[in-house]
């Protein structure tokens, strides 16, 4: 059952388009990790899905209705970030118990665990908590809604180490037992991978690829060894990224190997190693201009 | 237990890990292996890329499904990862030995030597 479904979405900030034509599907209870960089329009993206913000053309479906002044999807979906605003009155205790009363799903019982866990004071006010108990304390919202769409923008801002792994620990436990739609957005592509079963990689107002993490993973293998070697087994082939620090060389390179291809430059004492999910989206998103090394490099043209 | 520093798919290492279960005889034939939920919650992953790793063992015959049921160890599993582990890892493992032989200049009566002589140390321990 699809959840989302956008086509030829657009949104632009005055002259500024930020969605020039989004086309893309998420089905029902899938992990959806919204990733790009700063300024691509993630968040632009997922307030359209919640229907915070009206789109400027194209349709989009959230639910199988147009997401915006929608109350069915309103009351299905949650939205989480760092800029949440709730009225200056109220005490978290307060917060906790209007939210079990407008949720239909909220756990309360796991919220108030969760408080505990993390050492809130549930007399203590929202706007007086410090930036990473802030977020926390948003997230804790985020999973107790247990909302059919929930969607987590940035929800690690702030948070330690610490936090920011028991919050995704957190969120795969009450997922497993309680599967529905996520998006979650992270600079952090390397905290999350794990967590994800879906990528929605936006880039230039567009997505630039939308599929398994593990699919995106493979586009790439790393092949570290001495350069002449790399430079000879590469004729042909798209390298994508040349990381000159450490002892040797290793360059990333589009997967387009063959076995024999493989055995050849392993014998060759080549060491072959797949990328992590977040060296493919550094990858992929680097585009022709290279990558930092070659911003000092003004020998050879790249 | 996992190497979460990507030097290998995190599938590839679930699938991996159940092999090692089968084949020091943890999970016997016809055991339950653990179901992707399970799998998910044990290693903190997302369950469709535990699911994954399930898959490369169906795949290949080392375990096999009952519908409703689960996931169990097929009869001949253990078999099967054990002639597959010599063929290829341990075939892998010799040539890896032999390149850095060459690169070192040890020869093969030089190289027989050193395996005896870490046999009967690992002897030496165990007793």
């Amino acid at each position: 059952m699809t959840v989302i479904h956008f086509k030829d979405v657009t949104k632009s900030y005055r002259k500024h388009n930020v969605l020039k034509s989004m086309n893309f599907t998420i089905e029902r209870n899938v992990i959806t990790g919204v990733i790009g960089r700063n300024g691509v329009g993630k968040t632009t993206l997922m307030k359209i899905i919640a229907g915070f913000m009206e789109e400027m053309s194209g349709t989009v479906e959230v639910f199988s209705e147009k997401p915006f002044n929608n109350l069915r999807v309103s009351a299905n979906s949650i939205f989480i970030d760092d800029a949440m605003a709730f009225p200056q009155a109220m005490t978290l205790q307060d917060i906790l118990k209007e939210c079990s009363r407008f949720y239909a799903n909220w756990d309360g019982e796991l919220a108030n665990r969760l408080v505990d866990y993390f050492d809130f004071h549930r007399n203590a006010r929202h706007q007086f908590l410090s930036k990473g108990k802030k977020s926390t304390f948003n997230a804790i919202i985020g999973i107790s809604a247990r909302c059919p769409l929930t969607l987590f923008d940035e929800p690690t801002t702030g948070m330690d180490a610490a936090v920011r792994k028991d919050f995704y620990r957190a969120l795969l436990k009450d997922y497993l037992a309680h599967p529905r739609t996520i998006l979650l957005s992270s600079h952090h592509v390397e905290e999350i991978e794990d967590l994800l079963e879906d990528v929605l990689l936006v880039q230039n107002g567009a997505i630039r690829f939308h599929g398994a993490i593990t699919e995106l993973q493979e586009m790439f293998i790393v092949l570290t060894g001495k350069h002449e070697k790399l430079s000879r087994h590469t004729v042909g082939k798209e390298v994508v990224l040349r990381d000159t620090s450490g002892p040797f060389p290793n360059w990333t390179v589009a997967n387009s190997f063959t076995e024999a291809e493989k055995d050849q430059m392993v014998a060759d004492g080549i060491i072959i190693s797949p990328v992590s999910a977040n060296n493919a989206y550094i990858a992929l998103t680097n585009g022709p201009k290279g990558g930092i090394d070659d911003v000092f490099d003004r020998t050879e043209t790249v | 237990m996992l190497d979460m520093d990507g030097s290998k798919p995190i599938y590839v290492q679930i699938a991996e890990w159940i092999e090692t279960e089968i084949i020091d005889g943890t999970l016997g034939p016809d055991a339950k292996v653990y179901s992707q939920y399970k799998l998910a919650e044990l290693f903190n992953i997302n369950p469709a890329t535990a699911g994954k790793g399930l898959s490369i063992l169906l795949e290949n015959g080392i375990v096999y499904q009952k519908r409703g049921l689960g996931t169990f160890v097929s009869p001949d599993g253990r078999d099967k990862l054990r002639s597959r582990r010599k063929e290829v890892t341990l075939r892998r493992l010799i040539q890896q030995l032999l390149d850095e032989a060459e690169l070192l200049g040890v020869d093969d009566h030089h190289l027989q030597t050193l395996i005896e002589a870490e046999r009967k140390r690992k002897k030496g321990d165990s007793e």
